[in-house]
């Protein structure tokens, strides 16, 4: 049973959900039910969907990513730093579902959605968001490998592309 | 003034008694999660609980200060380890976040 938060003065939603998730269909739940709540048509909309990847940190075969929260607090600090954001870049809407327990490789582990008027603040908040919740996110990760559960300290990093 | 005023500002204050939780690998480095704790050091603070549970010796520090990257919270809301603590409230020990 996923728990949720929502502040309907700055359209922030916000859920954790203990199994696994679709990501488009929440993001066509969200759409829905923002439009039936009356909200503004926006022109843009951004879209982050994360994944768990198939290696640990050390490059070894990951068998699934634990995630471990504290019910209320972590929940509670996903809606403030959403809505900051949503605040800074002056956007319509946004939409973080994250997972919790036990997520396999491959399944989605965090989507985050923004609307805006324009690219810009979509985009530009979608990323700041999403760097935001790698480092200030209550989670605590626990990779389990060949059988043997080892706690991630610290965040896996932005990784961009260099020129050659 | 009364003549049997104590000198000290106020009626004594009863110690509170606090619920402490703990997380992740804190919570593995202690062997347990939850415990109810009444404060021996008054007035309570997180950090004086910190030392009264000898949560240091599973989570060691440079000297009588939190570890770095540990954080405190109270009644579910980020707090400073020098916060006054009352009768009731939740304490938890929360140590350093991964992130989402």
């Amino acid at each position: 049973m996923p728990t949720s938060t929502s502040n309907p003065a700055a359209l922030v939603s916000v859920s954790l959900h203990p199994d696994p998730i679709d990501p488009y269909q929440q993001l066509e739940q969200w759409q829905a039910e923002l439009g039936a709540g009356g909200a503004e048509g926006a022109a843009a909309t951004s879209l982050f969907i994360g994944r768990v990847r198939g290696r640990t940190a050390s490059g070894a075969p990951l068998d699934a990513l634990e995630l471990e929260h504290y019910p209320g607090l972590t929940e509670g600090q996903l809606q403030r730093l959403a809505s900051v954001c949503a605040c800074r870049h002056r956007v319509v809407a946004v939409m973080v579902r994250h997972r919790t327990g036990l997520v396999n490789c491959g399944d989605a582990i965090v989507v985050v959605a923004v609307l805006a008027d324009r690219r810009g603040p979509a985009q530009h908040c979608c990323q700041e968001l999403l760097e935001t919740l790698k480092h200030d996110a209550p989670f605590w990760k626990r990779e389990w490998s060949r059988g043997v559960g080892e706690w991630v300290m610290g965040n896996t990093p932005l990784v961009e592309a260099t020129a050659p | 003034m009364s003549a049997s005023a104590p000198d000290s500002a106020g009626p004594p204050v009863a110690a509170p008694t606090v619920r402490v939780r703990l997380f992740a690998a804190l919570r593995e480095a202690t062997g347990w999660s939850e415990q109810q704790v009444t404060a021996t050091a008054l007035p309570a603070t997180p950090l004086k609980l910190w030392h009264q549970l000898d949560l240091a010796s599973a989570w060691p520090a440079d000297g009588a200060a939190m570890p770095a990257g540990v954080r405190v919270a109270i009644n579910r809301q980020f707090a400073e380890v020098h916060t006054p603590l009352a009768d009731g409230d939740e304490l938890a020990f929360l140590p350093p976040i991964s992130g989402g």
